[in-house]
Order: structure tokens, then C-alpha cells, then sequence
């Protein structure tokens, strides 16, 4: 570093003695963005070597004295410098900048609002669509993993249409959703997920009322076409949630679409092709024959004798998994007529995952305008549509996997249905009471989606004079998601009397928004004001119409009329012939008053005023404020910026407090369908809580902004800190003595720190070469420091998905931490051993044992670029965290973990005997050899209860995304007919993952990003590890 | 500028005029759509009644007596699991994070819970004092039913939605509720007039009484009697109330208290042990009852009972044979162990497609008796017999075996081969058997207590393990286990946690107490692994 600084400061030198004998004039010209050509304000420009300087006007106009032969630097936060020698042209000279990848000139804020940056009391990142299209992931949110500090992106597994949860700084609600919300061009836009539980068909979900593990549902932000997004604002903190409010308490993903940049012709064709291999997979062991206590058996555990030698053994997963294939063609045209243009945009992508029958097939189509109206008016119509299709498999509990642990390693997995198509048992004669063949899971118990979307937006922007601005954003997304799951009647899911069963549903969203502001602005002598008012109104409408039967009359038909009358259940309103309803209403008005200083310090106070359909009519309208404060340093104190090493130093603080919503209806108990004999109702599982209040959430955070070593360095650190008080808690659970088993209350409250470094380097720029790094740093830590004193344990059933082991909280512990089985112990701290056998006595109490939270992470991300190759690549790195193995444990159970390998070594478990003396000053120390092999439950929840699963501290390395691009050159393009440019790209996703973690791969969800609270991320049971993906294509502009 | 100062008057209006409609927007969309906060109190009655044996998944799985009765009924030795080392079979009590003899409290507490405090509630405002009868007379069931598994339980604080903790009450606070709730059911029970109506009682009780409140009656003097009946042991036991309300109570077969089952191939309406519900797979018959029924109890030497096609299973030998708690297969050789109670054979626990082979209280649309008339006459014998007044107590005594007899043949009589039933030539045989039914002089309580085990059999596992726990299992009469022959696990059969003690009583529901309630069961006692042997109030002298 100190030679490259060197390296850099060296000709600075030179140029200062060049310039001391030069004659000196007025030079003036206009500095504006190559990107656009638009003006730039606040540029500075300044002579090289010296201190001389001043800032571009607001129509980007500079004078400033120079000698001939001077060199000018130029230079403004987003873009690089540039540097001008003097010559004879001393007026109407015009510099254009370059703007740098991590552009900051104008950042879109909360509310679609643009803000300089130096004005932020804030830190905001982004993200541009580029970089998430070069990753090639048809799930745009997978993109951003690393990219952005503070934010965690959590897939349900490497499935074709998987979900992803994502989060923004860590967990505040332990029973409420923690994801962001998604603003696209200034309309909010739905990213939910199909929820299965539906409360006894009192809510929106499955008939079956299951909890969301053993099945997924896209999270439906994923419909945005990649190649739509020219860039993504990531806003974490107070700033979303003071302007959004409740909706945006865990955040805001602002999302700007592509516009047409001219009236002229421009069409731009890009395609990649794809395949996907599965190469990480937990390490099974093969050794013993199926069997219990060293004998043989016809079950599926290996606890049998020792193959004899020569016995050939099946890879029965080179059978089960493929080559993963998809294609992807993106299709998009800017054109207009004068004032009016339009950008016209297509995508088609369709894959086949790794797993057999899951594909998934997207196409969208959008079309945007953006028309000047006279002098003052612009309005920016759009209109998107997507249709995706989703062919699933089941996972997790129910899924193929543990079938592929469990089938013997002798038994060839194809021979899996008879010529009629009946499953075929290894042992069992009753096909039920056999698990499934992984490839009969997979092809009898199929499940599919479909979905059509549409989303009209119009955003109008109204400049009737200088300092006044009326902006409105209108917004309807729409969209009808019809979908089943069928269970083979022969599935081992399914009891043999059932006779198959099949989930059928469909889901219909209609969201409307608004958002109106108005902003005045008004400069007296150095102080600069700007008053926002503004205004919200949201609606959304959830319908769901969801049936499930048994006794199937054809498995391979899928609608609901397959099932017997007389088996079906319904949501509550289905069984009237109408759809149950979930709707939410929101009305806010809001405003903001910032008053700057000489533009070197801003000061920024905002309230805003909500009433929300979800809370009793007493506790609906509440109101919070938000405030914050950015301070320019270097311009108080411009000697700081004397040299080349410190360019730029801001420092900045807010504060917030915002509400977070309860879900609809949770203020009111009711009754669901009872199915004794004669029907009726009886209450659900809930006691719903009438008097609730919104959950109040205070944050504030400080950070600075530094750049340093002539811009080349841009560093952004920040703190934070984040109360969340009177938590709703559902589905919190009390004595039945209440009536009920569920309770909602405003019980508890979290704490939640962390601390964010994002860095990015330039550390070359030149025209031939460039190598650009970035720097994501994240820490976060969390705590629960208030829960009811007789609540030893909060835990969302939904995480409770392999023995016993789920995401329980505990007063003064983390909000992510795992509650599980583990071993007994003495008072000492020993492990104690049951006298009876000889294996160590369980503690069956949940208590906390482990801890998913990473003690930090790094998103690395370097650019390089020479001439017409690019190369950019992506490491992730996770610290610290636990991970419940459960897939080991399985393994284990069923002997094929590699710890089951030297089962015939007699052992004598280290411990105390559970003999009563265990806490007396001579406990009995364990003597009682036991040879496992012998003694299988030695290898059992009994034997190695879930706590010896936790694996702690996994940390990962991975290459997330890695691109390597060509750019034809033009003389070579130009031989083409029409073609303008033409490119061409290698892509790679998830190519290396380096990590301590003995299972498949440590990143993994056992819920789906319906799932609330902290989910079940960090639970590795049943799902498929992240294959590997190689992508190729063009790119072509015409 | 004017232009300006008219679109923010124009905004203003249209502000105030979109804020307020928008508010009313805001409130529509307050009330859940999908479910009610108030149903008809005819459509709630139906729930509670399945309930009371087991309810379907929708409503809470298995909660219900049937699903503790499967474990109780191995305390009883009713059955046996087929295999070694069941806790249960050695009379443990539930560990760990289970659920386990926790079905009657979630039947209580939540099944039954809220669902009936509104039929009181709104059956009152809307004087329907058939349906506020009905709802007290099985809350009065319920409570004795939940004191008679737990002992101490919520009763004052008890359906307090706002509350976070819970205090226990003493058992014979519960005992004076049973009674207190049993008087106010009958108070409404007796009203006419007003909303009564038997047809619209009807709807709520098809599957019970349908509609017939004497019956009802006759239900709560059964409920009474039993709680005077349990505290046989106490210095307050008075026989005379046990006759008074059992002659008042259900005498007839044709008033026996059942739940019944429209069985129409969903959980929800099929009974808890029929293979549909697939829950007594792994039982098989017990060597105690099949030796009762087979003449090789030493109270009932030699006589072969004809109730024993109905009540058990034969082997492939075709004889009665049953198996030893934790003992396996008890070393009976395979063709001499026991069918499943679905006739299966000894090996499978799972359900058949079909209940054509099951019997008794095993199909899937069987009766499910929660109190019997011949209960009540055995109830009768032992109080007469308690007074002294032994003819009194073997009239009764002989009535409730008829009755017993009567009740199979009535309401059991499905798939028994017929030259295996009950014909009134053998039930006179049986009757008239001086074994059975010896002279009023040679009468014992232990031939009360055996008699009603059998009349019991299957279903009455609550009400038999009463029984049991009033004669600590092993109490004598004279020289006589009043229990004859009955052998309680001991050793390393009894369960490890029990200390060497039986059972006495089940801990209460984990995952409704044992996380929330944590201080009351420490004052309890009930954090102790052997709290499944305290003795409950009832039982002590």
C-alpha cells in the first residue's frame, strides 16, 4: 500500500514544480456527467499543487485562476476525477466526469426522494443492477449476499424456485416478519411467500394447516426481471422506517428500474445458458449391512454386520441427481417520439434443477415511459407483467433426501415402481410404512405453482416553480398464484387409510399504494431549507381459496375434484363457497424539515402519523419521529484536506423510533371448523389479543464517511443500535389454563447492535487497466432483555423440525440462538452416565445450546479490467455462528455418519455415573465399556442428543459469484450488420466454499421465507446443498 | 402565486374529505372476514362432545380421555405394548419435553375450556336453558375427570385470558366444584319454557343424548355419584349419598352415556381406537383381564366368561391368552400370542384398511361409553356393601353384571362370530354360577371390584384406575386382595423414576406447565421425576 501511495503521490510532486512560473488568466467552464450530460453542482476544481480551488455553481459552471499549461483537477463525490491541462481555450471549456461504479452523486432516497449524499444523516448503500445481472441468478436477491454490509440473504436451499429470506441488520421481531420492504420506482410491491399454516382455516394458507417446512413457495419479489434494475438502494436503518414507517421497520430495498435514456432507437439482446452440478453433499459412510445391534435386519439402519467382501455397493445418488440445465434470453428496446420515451423490456428463463421434476420457468415483460407534459410535468407510466411456473419436489422432513440417506446402498434406486406404477418396498409390506424411494418421491408426490403478475405503476413529478416539487407515485401490483401437492396414496407421508392426500389452493394479492409529497425549498443567505409534507394510503387484499382431500381417485391428476367429497376440508370461508380474506389498510401523513448550514451541516427532523387497519380502534393512531445530522468535517475544517490523504470526512447520526405491525385479525379470538361428529366450531389454537398496541422500535445509529488518498479510498462506518419494546409476541405459548395454547401479547423486547464497514478501492484506473476492491465488514450481536418471568423458553413452532432441537429463545439470551436436548451434567460440569447401560443420561429440557449469529462476515468483491476483459469476483466469508447438523444426526441414527465408522472399538464414555452420588465430593467415575455396534442407541438421540450436533463456529469462505467478460472491439463489431456492441460472459456461482462445517453446506433454512421471527436458518435437515453453476452468453446492443 | 394558494385550498378539501373516508376504509378492514368471533352455540356442542373421547387434528390432536386412557389402561392392565422397556407398561409417569397423559388436561383446559363458557354464556342470553344445562353438566364431567388424573389443578384462576401464571387448588376444592356445577346443571336442566327445546338440543347433542335433557339428568347424578363413590376412603364417605344420586343416575342401558360417531372416513368422526385413528396398534390384551374372563383368576376359578369374544382376542390356537407388562411376548409361544385388537396378528401395530375383523370399542364407528348403567350398579353394590346391607349390595351387584352383559349384546354385538355371542342361555349359566355370584353372606368387595373392572373394560380406564388407587392397588380385605391375583410391577419392571413407588396420579400437561407454570408445580412437588406416585387427596384416608 505504502509503495502504490508512492507511487501516487510522485507525479503530484512533479506537477508542483512544473506550475510555479506560468502566467495566470481566468479559466471558466462547466463540469457535467458523462453519464447524461447533466450539470454537476458542488464539483470541486482546483489546481494541481496547490491550494486554489472552488466549487461548480448549481448550473455547474467554475472560474477559477490558472496559469497556461495548469492542470485543473476535477473532482465530485460518484465520479472519478479527471484532470485538464490548461492551453489556449480558457472559457466554455466543458469536463466531463466519469461517474465511479459506487456512483453516490444522487441518491435515491426513502420515498423516491433524491438526496445528496452529504446531506444524509445516514449510511445508505447501493447496489447497481449491473453488478446483480452479472451474477446470473435468476433470484435477484441471491445477488446481493455480500454486497451490501448489514444484509443477509438466507435461501431455503439450492432448489430451482427456492425462497430467500432477507434481512437487514440482524432480527428485532421474534414472532413477526424481519424482512425488508421492496420499493420499486417508489411503489411499494408484495415479496410474500405462501404461508401453509392457516390457523385452523381461519387465515390464509394451506386446508392441510401445516407448518412451512416441507415445501416451498418462491418469495415473490423474485418475479422482478434481474435485467429491469439499474440499481438498488439499501436503506437499514432509521431513515426507511422514520419515512416508510411500520411497513419499512426491518428496512427498505429501493429498487430503481431502467428507463430509456433517449428517443432513438437502441435494442439490446443478452442471453446465458447454464448448468448446475451438485458437488457438495453430506459425507455418508457405507460399511454395514441393514440391521440393529451388530445384527442383520430388514430396516433402514445399518447396524448390521460388515458387507462381506466383494459386495458391490450402489452410488444410489449418481442415480438420483442431474445435470442441472438453464437458459435465459433477455430482450430489451429503448425508442420514443420527442419528449416521450419508452424502454420496452423481455425476459424468458427456464431451468432444470439438479433435483428430477423441479423446474422452474419465468417470463416477463415490462414496459415503461417517461413524457414531459409542458414545462413543469412528468409523468413515468410502466406496466410489468411475469408468469413463472414452478415444478417442485418436498424437502426437508418430507423430502428426498433423507430417502436418499436411508435406501440401501445394495438396492438400486431406478427399481422404484412396478410396470403399474405401484411403489416397490425394500422390506416393508405395506408400502405406507415405508419411507420413499428418493426418485418416488420426487416424481409421485409432485407439487407445482403458477403464477401471473401484473404491476402498473405511474409516477408523476410536478415542478410548477424552482423551489417547489409535488411528486405522486401510484402503484397496483396484482397477481393469482395456483398451485398443489399431491401425496401418492403408497407415500410414506400418508397413512394407507388415507389413501393419498392433495393440497390444492389458490391465492390472489391486489395491492394499491400512494405516496404524494410535496417539497418546497428555500435558501436564506448560508442556510438552506427544504419542507416535505407528504402523504400514504396502502391497501392490500390477500385472498386465498385452499381445499385438501384424501382418497385420491388419479395420481396424475392434480385439481382438487381428485380428492373424495366426503375427506375434504377447506378454509373456513372456502366451505361457503368464497375466499378467505386478509387485508390490510394503512393511512399516513408525514413531513420532514431539514435545515443545512453553508452546506456543511444538515440537520433533518421527520414525523410521521399512521393508522392502521391491524390494532383496535383505541391503539390505531400513533405517531414517531425520526431525526438526523450530517456534518461535513473537511469543509469546516478545509485544512484537513490539505494533501491528497484525506479528501473527505463526513460524520453523521439519527435517531428513530417507528412501529412494527401486528398481523391482521390477531386481535380477535375465533372459532374455526371442528370436525367431530355434527361439525360446528370450536376456538383455534389462539387467544388473540384485543387490546394490542404496535410494537415500538427505537434505533439510532452514528457514522462517518471518509475519503481518503485523492478519492481513491472511499470508507463508510457505522453503528448501530436498535430497541425493540413490547414486542407482539404470537403463538406465544402460556398454561392451557387461559383457554387456549397460542396467546398474543405484547410481551418482551430485543436488543440489537451492530457495527457495518463498507470500503471500496480504486486502486487503478487507468484506461487500459482497472482493479477495483470493495469491502463489506459486518458485525452484529443481539440479546433478548425482556421476556414474561415465567416464560423460560419462546420458540416459533415452525423451527422445531428434527428432534429436539428449535429456535427457542431465553431471557438474556440471543434472539438466534438454539434450544435443544443435550447431555446431563453434575454440578461440576461433567457428563453424567446412566448407570443401567453405560450412555450418557439426557437432560430433555430444552435449554440454550448453541447460537446461529456469526461473530462477523466479509463480502469481498474485486473488479478487474483490462481493455476489453473484465474479471469480478465475489468472496464471502462468514465467522463464528452455529449450525444444527441435523442431517448428521439422521445419519447417525441410521448408521452412515462417519462417526458410526469404528463402531467394534469397546469405549468407555467419559463421565460420572448417574448414581446419586454424582454431586458428592466421590462421584463414581464411569467405568462401563460399551461396544455401539452392539448397543446401537449408543449412536441415538439417547446416546448423542442433538446438543453433540450443534456444530460451533462453522465459518465459510465462499466464491460467491465469479465473472469473467469480453467486450468485442468496435472495429471488430463493426463488420456485424446493425450490431452496435457485442460482448461475451463466463459466469460462475457458488465454484468454492471453504469451510469447517462437516455437513453439505452450512448455509441452509429449514423453514421457507414465510417462516417469521428468526426462522429456521442454521437448521441443515433435508436440503439440497447449493449446487455449483457454470453460465455462459452474449450481450449484444443494436 | 393565487394559483398555487387555490390547489392547496383545492388539496386541503380533498385531504379532509379522502383522511375521514379513508379512516371508515380503515375500520372495514379491522374485523376478521374469514372467522367469527360468535357462532351459534348449537354449532359448539358438537366439538366438545368428541372431545370428551378424543377430537381430530383441527381442534387438538387426540385431546380427550381415549388418548390417556391408552396409558392409563396399562396401569390398570387392561393391555399391554408388545415389547420391552415401555415406561408406561411399568407404570411410569410421562418425562421429557412429552405431551404424554396430558390429553385430558388440554381436553379440559382447551377442548372443553372457552368453547363451553360461551354456550353458558350465550345460551344464557339467549335462554336456552337446555343448552346452559348441558354445557354445566360436562364441565361438572369434566372437572372430576381432570382431578381424578392430575390432583391439585387451575381451578379459580382457570380461563383467565389475560393471566400469565397459574395457581393450583387443592383437590377437594374441585370436588366441591364437581358437585356445585352439577346442582347449577340440573337447576337449568330442570327449567322449561323459554329458548328449551329438545329437537334444537338436538342439534348439539346428536351424537350424545340427541336431544333428550332427562337423560342429561341422569348424566349429572352420575357425575355426582361418582364423587361421592371416590371418596370411599375418606371419614366423610356417606353411602347413602352414593345410592341416593345413583339411583337417580343412569340405570338402564338405553341411558348409558355415550359419545358416537357419524364415521365418515375423516378423523374427526371416527372413534380414537378404531384402525381409522389407527392408536392401539401396539396393544395387545393383558394377561389380568384375559385370566378374570378365562377362569384362571383365583376370585373366578374355572369360569369361562362369555363376555370374552367380545371383550378380547383369541391366538391361531384360538385361545385366550395375554401378555405380562414389560414382558414382551411374555414367552408365549407364537401361536398363543394375541391378535390385535383389530384382529391382526400379534405382530402388527399397524391399522388395516378395514375394521370387518374389529370388535367391541375397536371399530371406527363403536360406541364410546363415558358412563355406563352398569358402572352405576356396581357403584350401588359397593356402598350397600360399605353399609352393611349386603343383599342390597348383591342385587345391585348381579344387576350391573346383567346390565353389563346386556350392554355387549345391545350395542357390541358387531363382528362376533355367532356362535361365539352372548346367547341368554350363557349369560343365566354365568349368573347363576355361584362362583360369580356367590350367596349375600360370601359376597366380597373384591367380586364388586372385579366385576366392574370387566363391565369397565377398555373404556372405563379413568374411572377403574379410581378404583385401583382407592384400594392402593394391593389393599386387602381380611386376608384378600380386594384386586385378587392383580400384581403390580416391581423391581426393575416398575419404572426407574418411580423410587419403588406406583403410580398415582399423572403430571400435568409439559407444554401447557412444565415451561410456563414452573413455581406452582415447584410448590407442588410436581418438578420431582417420582411426582407420578404422590398420592392424591382422594385416595388418603
Amino acid at each position: 500500500m505504502r509503495n502504490l501511495l508512492c507511487m501516487l503521490l510522485l507525479p503530484l510532486m512533479l506537477c508542483v514544480q512544473q506550475t510555479a512560473s506560468a502566467q495566470v488568466q481566468t479559466v471558466s467552464g462547466t463540469v457535467v456527467s458523462t453519464r447524461d450530460g447533466s450539470v454537476l453542482e458542488g464539483a470541486t476544481v482546483q489546481i494541481k499543487g496547490s491550494t486554489t480551488g472552488t466549487q461548480t455553481d448549481s448550473k455547474g459552471n467554475f472560474s477559477i485562476n490558472a496559469s497556461k499549461g495548469a492542470t485543473i483537477v476535477v473532482s465530485f463525490l460518484g465520479f472519478t476525477g479527471k484532470e485538464y491541462k490548461v492551453g489556449d481555450k480558457i472559457s466554455g471549456i466543458t469536463i466531463g466526469l466519469v461517474p465511479s461504479d459506487n456512483s453516490l452523486e444522487e441518491v435515491v432516497v426513502a420515498l423516491d426522494l433524491k438526496r445528496k449524499p452529504r446531506e444524509l444523516g445516514y449510511s445508505t448503500q447501493k447496489v447497481l443492477g449491473s453488478e446483480i445481472q452479472e451474477t446470473q441468478r435468476e433470484n435477484f436477491i441471491n445477488g446481493l449476499q455480500g454486497r451490501v454490509a448489514g444484509l443477509t440473504i438466507n435461501p431455503t436451499g439450492g432448489t430451482a424456485g427456492a425462497s430467500s429470506s432477507i434481512v437487514l441488520r440482524g432480527f428485532n421481531s421474534l414472532s413477526l416478519s424481519n424482512e425488508p420492504l421492496f420499493v420499486v420506482d417508489g411503489i411499494i410491491m408484495d415479496n410474500s411467500t405462501v404461508n401453509e399454516t392457516s390457523g385452523g382455516g381461519s387465515g390464509l394458507g394451506l386446508a392441510s394447516d401445516r407448518p412451512n417446512r416441507n415445501n416451498d413457495y418462491t418469495n415473490r419479489i423474485s418475479d422482478i426481471n434481474p435485467n429491469d434494475i439499474e440499481s438498488i438502494t439499501v436503506l437499514k436503518g432509521p431513515e426507511a422506517t422514520a419515512l416508510y414507517g411500520s411497513q419499512a421497520s426491518s428496512g427498505a430495498m429501493l429498487i430503481t428500474t431502467k428507463k430509456a435514456k433517449s428517443n432513438k432507437l437502441a435494442v439490446q439482446y443478452d442471453d446465458a445458458f447454464r448448468v448446475q452440478q451438485l458437488t457438495r453433499y453430506p459425507d455418508v459412510f457405507e460399511g454395514y449391512q441393514n440391521g440393529e445391534n451388530g445384527a442383520n435386519a430388514n430396516v433402514f439402519r445399518y447396524y448390521g454386520e460388515p458387507y462381506p467382501a466383494g459386495t458391490k455397493l450402489i452410488d444410489n445418488k449418481k442415480y438420483f441427481f442431474k445435470t442441472g440445465f438453464s437458459q435465459t434470453h433477455n430482450i430489451g428496446a429503448d425508442f420514443g417520439v420527442k419528449k416521450s420515451v419508452f424502454r420496452v423490456s423481455g425476459s424468458y428463463f427456464n431451468q432444470e434443477g439438479v433435483v428430477p421434476n423441479n423446474n422452474f420457468k419465468r417470463i416477463n415483460l415490462r414496459i415503461s415511459n417517461t413524457t414531459k407534459i409542458g414545462k413543469y410535468i412528468e409523468i413515468t407510466p410502466s406496466l410489468a407483467y411475469v408468469r413463472s411456473e414452478n415444478d417442485k419436489v418436498l424437502r426437508s422432513a418430507g423430502g428426498y433426501m433423507l430417502g436418499l440417506f436411508a435406501y440401501p446402498n445394495t438396492y438400486d434406486i431406478r427399481k422404484y415402481q412396478d410396470d403399474a406404477g405401484n411403489k416397490i418396498p425394500v422390506f416393508a409390506s405395506n408400502p405406507n410404512l415405508e419411507l420413499d424411494n428418493p426418485l418416488f418421491n420426487v416424481n409421485a408426490n409432485p407439487s407445482r405453482d403458477e403464477t401471473d403478475r401484473y404491476t402498473a405503476s405511474l409516477g408523476i413529478n410536478i415542478n410548477p416553480t424552482d423551489w417547489l416539487t409535488i411528486t405522486g407515485r401510484f402503484g397496483y401490483d396484482t397477481y393469482r398464484t395456483e398451485g398443489y401437492t399431491l401425496y401418492h396414496p403408497k407415500s410414506f407421508y400418508i397413512t394407507q387409510a388415507l389413501n393419498g392426500e392433495q393440497d390444492n389452493y389458490w391465492r390472489k394479492y391486489n395491492g394499491y399504494n400512494h405516496t404524494i409529497t410535496a417539497t418546497a425549498k428555500k435558501d436564506f443567505g448560508k442556510w438552506s431549507t427544504r419542507l416535505m409534507v407528504g402523504t400514504m394510503w396502502q391497501d392490500y387484499n390477500t385472498q386465498m381459496f385452499a381445499i385438501v382431500g384424501n382418497n385420491l381417485k388419479d395420481v396424475t391428476h392434480f385439481d382438487s375434484s381428485n380428492t373424495a367429497p366426503n375427506t375434504r376440508r377447506r378454509l373456513l370461508q372456502n366451505n361457503l363457497g368464497a375466499w378467505n380474506e386478509q387485508v390490510t389498510r394503512q393511512m399516513a401523513g408525514f413531513g420532514e424539515v431539514s435545515v443545512g448550514y453553508n452546506n456543511l451541516v444538515f440537520l433533518n427532523y421527520s414525523h410521521r402519523f399512521e393508522a392502521a387497519s391491524t390494532l383496535p380502534k383505541v391503539n390505531r393512531n400513533y405517531n414517531y419521529p425520526g431525526a438526523s445530522l450530517s456534518v461535513i468535517i473537511t469543509d469546516i475544517f478545509p485544512e484537513l484536506k490539505r494533501g491528497t490523504t484525506l479528501n473527505y470526512w463526513k460524520l453523521r447520526t439519527s435517531a428513530a423510533s417507528t412501529a412494527r405491525l401486528n398481523s391482521p385479525y390477531s386481535t380477535q379470538s375465533v372459532f374455526v371448523d371442528n370436525f367431530a361428529s355434527g361439525g360446528g366450531f370450536s376456538y383455534g389454537f389462539v387467544n388473540n389479543n384485543p387490546n394490542l398496541e404496535p410494537e415500538k422500535q427505537q434505533t439510532f445509529e452514528v457514522g462517518t464517511e471518509l475519503k481518503l488518498f485523492n478519492n481513491i479510498l472511499n470508507f463508510d462506518a457505522t453503528y448501530y443500535n436498535t430497541l425493540n419494546k413490547g414486542q407482539i409476541v404470537e403463538g406465544f405459548r402460556l398454561s392451557y389454563a387461559t383457554g387456549f395454547v397460542l396467546n398474543t401479547q405484547n410481551a418482551g423486547s430485543t436488543r440489537n447492535q451492530g457495527f457495518e464497514v463498507s470500503a471500496d478501492a480504486n486502486i487503478f484506473n487507468n484506461t487500459d487497466f482497472g482493479w477495483n476492491v470493495r469491502v463489506n465488514f459486518n458485525k452484529m450481536w443481539n440479546e433478548v432483555v425482556q421476556l414474561p418471568a415465567n416464560v423460560a423458553e419462546y420458540y416459533l413452532g415452525d423451527t422445531w423440525l428434527y428432534g429436539n432441537a428449535r429456535g427457542g429463545i431465553t431471557l438474556h439470551g440471543t434472539t438466534t440462538s438454539i434450544t435443544s436436548y443435550g447431555y446431563l451434567r453434575n454440578d461440576a460440569g461433567k457428563i453424567l452416565i446412566n448407570p443401567l447401560n453405560g450412555l450418557p443420561a439426557i437432560d430433555a429440557v430444552f435449554r440454550v445450546r448453541g447460537d446461529r449469529n456469526p461473530d462477523y462476515t466479509i463480502g469481498t468483491t474485486n473488479t478487474f479490467r483490462y481493455k476489453n476483459w473484465r474479471l469480478s469476483f465475489l468472496w464471502d466469508l462468514k465467522v463464528g455462528g452455529d449450525v444444527f447438523n441435523a442431517n448428521k444426526m439422521y445419519l447417525t441414527g441410521i448408521g452412515k455418519s462417519d462417526l458410526t465408522i469404528d463402531r467394534y472399538t469397546p469405549r468407555v464414555v467419559e463421565g460420572i455415573l448417574n448414581d446419586g452420588k454424582q454431586n458428592t465430593a466421590n462421584p463414581t467415575v464411569n467405568t462401563i465399556a460399551v461396544i455401539p455396534a452392539y448397543l446401537d442407541a449408543y449412536y441415538g438421540a439417547n446416546g448423542m442428543p442433538e446438543e453433540a450436533f450443534i456444530e460451533k463456529d462453522v465459518n465459510w469462505l465462499r466464491l460467491r459469484d465469479v465473472s469473467f467478460s469480453y467486450q468485442f472491439p468496435t472495429t471488430f463489431v463493426k463488420k456485424i450488420k446493425g450490431v452496435k456492441s457485442l460482448g461475451a460472459f463466463l459466469t460462475a456461482n457458488d465454484l468454492i466454499l471453504i469451510t469447517n462445517y462437516t455437513g453439505g453446506d452450512p448455509s441452509s433454512n429449514g423453514n421457507t421465507a414465510a417462516g417469521r421471527g428468526v426462522g429456521a436458518w442454521g437448521f441443515d435437515y433435508g436440503s439440497l446443498p447449493t449446487p455449483i453453476s457454470i453460465n455462459f452468453g452474449i450481450r449484444a446492443s443494436f | 402565486m393565487r394559483n398555487i394558494k387555490n390547489i392547496a385550498r383545492c388539496l386541503l378539501a380533498l385531504g379532509i374529505i379522502s383522511i375521514s373516508s379513508c379512516a371508515k376504509k380503515i375500520d372495514e378492514a379491522f374485523i376478521n372476514p374469514n372467522a367469527g368471533v360468535k357462532k351459534p352455540i348449537e354449532t359448539l356442542l358438537p366439538g366438545i362432545i368428541g372431545n370428551m373421547v378424543g377430537s381430530s387434528a383441527a381442534a387438538g390432536s387426540a385431546y380427550g380421555t381415549a388418548n390417556d386412557g391408552i396409558y392409563i389402561g396399562r396401569y390398570v392392565q387392561f393391555w399391554a405394548t408388545n415389547v420391552t422397556g415401555n415406561q408406561y407398561d411399568q407404570m411410569g409417569g410421562a418425562t421429557g419435553a412429552l405431551d404424554i397423559l396430558g390429553s385430558v388436561w388440554a381436553m379440559h383446559y382447551f377442548g372443553m375450556g372457552q368453547n363451553l363458557n360461551r354456550i353458558i354464556e350465550w345460551g344464557t342470553e339467549e335462554k336456552k336453558w337446555d343448552y346452559v344445562g348441558v354445557a354445566h353438566a360436562i364441565k361438572a364431567w369434566s372437572w372430576l375427570t381432570l382431578t381424578n388424573v392430575y390432583g391439585e389443578v387451575i381451578l379459580t384462576e382457570a380461563f383467565n385470558t389475560s393471566q400469565l401464571t397459574f395457581k393450583y387448588n387443592d383437590q377437594a376444592d374441585v370436588y366441591d366444584t364437581v358437585r356445585s356445577v352439577c346442582r347449577t346443571a340440573l337447576s337449568f336442566l330442570n327449567q322449561t319454557g323459554d329458548g328449551v327445546d329438545a329437537q334444537n338440543l338436538a342439534k348439539g347433542d346428536a351424537y350424545f343424548y340427541n336431544g333428550d335433557v332427562n337423560k342429561w339428568k341422569k348424566f349429572v347424578y352420575s357425575v355426582m355419584a361418582r364423587s361421592f363413590n371416590q371418596l370411599s376412603n375418606k371419614t366423610t364417605y356417606n353411602a347413602d349419598s352414593v345410592l341416593f344420586y345413583c339411583n337417580l343416575a343412569i340405570n338402564v342401558n338405553s341411558d348409558n352415556a355415550y359419545a358416537r360417531f357419524a364415521n365418515t372416513g375423516i378423523t374427526g368422526t371416527s372413534n380414537y381406537f378404531g384402525p381409522f385413528r389407527g392408536n392401539v396398534g401396539a396393544l395387545r390384551q393383558a394377561q389380568y383381564p384375559v385370566n378374570l374372563l378365562t377362569g384362571l383368576n383365583s376370585r373366578f376359578p374355572g369360569v369361562v366368561d362369555p363376555r370374552a369374544p367380545y371383550l378380547l382376542r383369541q391366538n391361531t390356537n384360538g385361545t385366550y391368552r395375554g401378555i405380562v407388562p414389560n414382558k414382551g411376548a411374555s414367552g408365549l409361544v407364537a401361536a398363543d400370542r394375541p391378535e390385535n385388537y383389530w384382529g391382526q396378528g400379534f405382530d402388527t401395530v399397524t391399522s388395516p384398511t378395514s375394521d370387518a375383523k374389529a370388535r367391541y370399542i375397536f371399530r371406527n364407528a363403536a360406541y364410546y361409553p363415558i358412563i355406563t348403567a352398569a358402572e352405576i350398579q356396581f357403584m350401588k353394590a359397593e356402598a350397600y356393601y360399605r353399609k352393611g346391607e349386603k343383599p342390597q349390595a348383591l342385587t345391585a351387584y348381579q344387576a350391573g353384571i346383567g346390565i353389563a352383559f346386556d350392554m355387549l349384546t345391545a350395542d357390541f354385538n358387531a363382528n362376533i362370530p355367532p356362535a361365539q355371542a352372548i346367547t341368554p342361555t350363557s349369560k343365566a349359566a354365568y349368573l347363576g354360577n355361584p362362583v360369580i355370584v356367590p350367596s349375600a353372606a360370601n359376597l366380597k368387595l373384591s367380586h364388586i371390584m372385579l366385576q366392574k373392572y370387566l363391565a369397565l373394560y377398555g373404556y372405563g380406564s379413568i374411572e377403574v384406575w379410581n378404583d385401583m388407587r382407592r384400594f392402593h392397588y394391593t389393599d386387602q380385605e381380611g386376608a384378600e386382595q380386594v384386586f385378587t391375583d392383580f400384581t403390580p410391577p416391581a423391581g426393575t419392571d416398575l419404572f426407574i423414576n418411580n423410587n419403588n413407588k406406583l403410580v398415582y396420579r399423572a403430571r400435568p400437561r409439559y407444554n401447557s406447565e412444565y415451561l410456563y407454570n414452573i413455581a406452582e408445580l415447584d410448590r407442588l412437588g410436581a418438578l420431582a421425576l417420582d411426582y407420578n406416585t404422590k398420592e392424591q387427596w382422594f385416595t388418603q384416608k
